[in-house]
């Protein structure tokens, strides 16, 4: 079986993940998968679901977005947050949740809905990888 | 020489102010582990992206980005960060000193302050320097989210165009017994224009949308490690002073011992004295 390296790191903490031989990140523009042997590079992510295979085992983690930094067959993801499907707190994503529906728009209009929406997106995806 | 009640009296008091210091020490040196627990955790995220803003910021164009953006300065920003609590030997003295110090020379008129701890808007307050925002009492119960917060409205300052430079003052932390003032430019950002090493990668979506979604980061991370060195210092320096004065309390506490055992054997003699003279004084 053909693995490679996965490092995930926050602000808050460090996490080697081992050899994994799968990886699905969240990009900008659509979910893309990394193997062993993967092109050098630097992607950006946003808000969504990471998938990690380990002999077939099979890991769910939602992140609010980073980027991911591949290099010969080590990869480094940079993530302002990320939680392990069964570590998220479900009730605190539904209030969440409840909080941007409600949020008002207020004078700054552009700015706000672009964080209710980012909130709301947050949210959802939280819910939903809590599920897996 | 004072007389019993009086030195006892003393004794109790120190005693219990001894008890109060070796509480607040202790207290200190869990909050220090801590804070130091967390700057480590924090150094690798913020090793790998200055690493790939290093790698990127040579291919890309300056001037598109107003965080990039480097102007001719009149107006000057400054972020002090000091604490909210005193007690902690000459820790926010000497931030507060060095802080005004850089600030007179380059023209208190000119110069806007963002203050973190109560201590350092108090201080500027009182000497009616020109405060834009203050960030108090948030220390406690720190997160991401409060650098997050912080470094919003400033960044917020400088893209405006109010200021063409950022400076932060910090303490920064070397060891327990040891801190030192910081003053650094947080913006415009600066970068050794570098060969970049790896030529054949892959970017996306763009370099230039990347070095957009990185930057913001890297600042988000910056203040975070200034409010981590800080209160990593503060606790220390508090820690040492705490320490002091528990010694210092000690050693009163021995001189006042050896002054109350004196009084009262002169006490005794005395008495003795009069009951002996006493005796004397019937039995001729």
């Amino acid at each position: 079986m053909n693995v490679f390296q996965l490092e995930i790191v926050t602000p808050t903490s460090l996490l080697d993940q081992g050899k994994i031989s799968y990886l699905r990140c969240p990009g900008l523009d659509g979910s893309f998968g990394i193997m062993h042997n993967h092109r050098e590079g630097i992607i950006a992510l946003g808000v969504g679901e990471i998938k990690v295979e380990t002999n077939g085992k099979v890991k769910w983690l939602a992140t609010s977005g980073g980027f991911v930094e591949i290099s010969q067959n080590r990869v480094k993801m940079l993530l302002e947050t990320v939680e392990a499907s069964k570590n998220i707190d479900t009730k605190r994503a539904e209030e969440a949740l409840k909080r941007a529906k409600n949020r008002r728009v207020g004078s700054n209009k552009n700015i706000d809905e672009a964080r209710r929406d980012i909130a709301l997106l947050r949210a959802v995806n939280r819910l939903k990888i809590s599920k897996k | 020489m004072a007389n019993l009640k009086d030195i006892r009296d003393r004794i109790k008091s120190v005693k219990s102010i001894q008890k109060v210091t070796k509480a607040m020490k202790m207290v200190s040196a869990a909050k220090m582990r801590r804070a130091q627990e967390r700057m480590e955790q924090a150094r690798p995220y913020s090793q790998s992206l200055e690493e790939v803003i290093h790698h990127i910021l040579p291919d890309v164009d300056r001037e598109i980005f107003s965080l990039l953006d480097v102007r001719e300065i009149k107006r000057k920003a400054y972020v002090i960060v000091a604490a909210d609590r005193g007690l902690s030997g000459s820790f926010n003295a000497n931030i507060l000193k060095a802080a005004q110090n850089e600030i007179d020379t380059f023209g208190k008129e000119n110069v806007d302050l963002f203050c973190i701890g109560k201590k350092a808007r108090d201080y500027f307050k009182r000497r009616e320097y020109t405060i834009i925002e203050s960030h108090v009492d948030f220390w406690s119960d720190m997160e991401f989210d409060s650098a997050m917060k912080i470094g919003r409205s400033i960044v917020d300052h400088f893209v405006s165009g109010k200021v063409d430079e950022i400076h932060v003052l910090y303490n920064y932390f070397i060891s327990v017994g040891q801190q030192k003032v910081k003053s650094e430019v947080l913006l415009p950002l600066s970068y050794d224009e570098k060969e970049s090493s790896i030529s054949d990668r892959l970017y996306e979506p763009s370099k230039e949308i990347l070095v957009k979604s990185l930057i913001p980061r890297h600042l988000n991370v910056q203040m975070w490690k200034y409010l981590l060195e800080s209160y990593a210092s503060e606790q220390a320096a508090r820690m040492m002073a705490m320490e002091n004065a528990t010694t210092n309390a000690q050693d009163m506490i021995k001189d006042l011992t050896l002054q109350f055992n004196k009084a009262r054997q002169a006490a005794i003699t005395t008495e003795m004295l009069e009951i002996v003279s006493g005796a004397e004084a019937l039995s001729d």
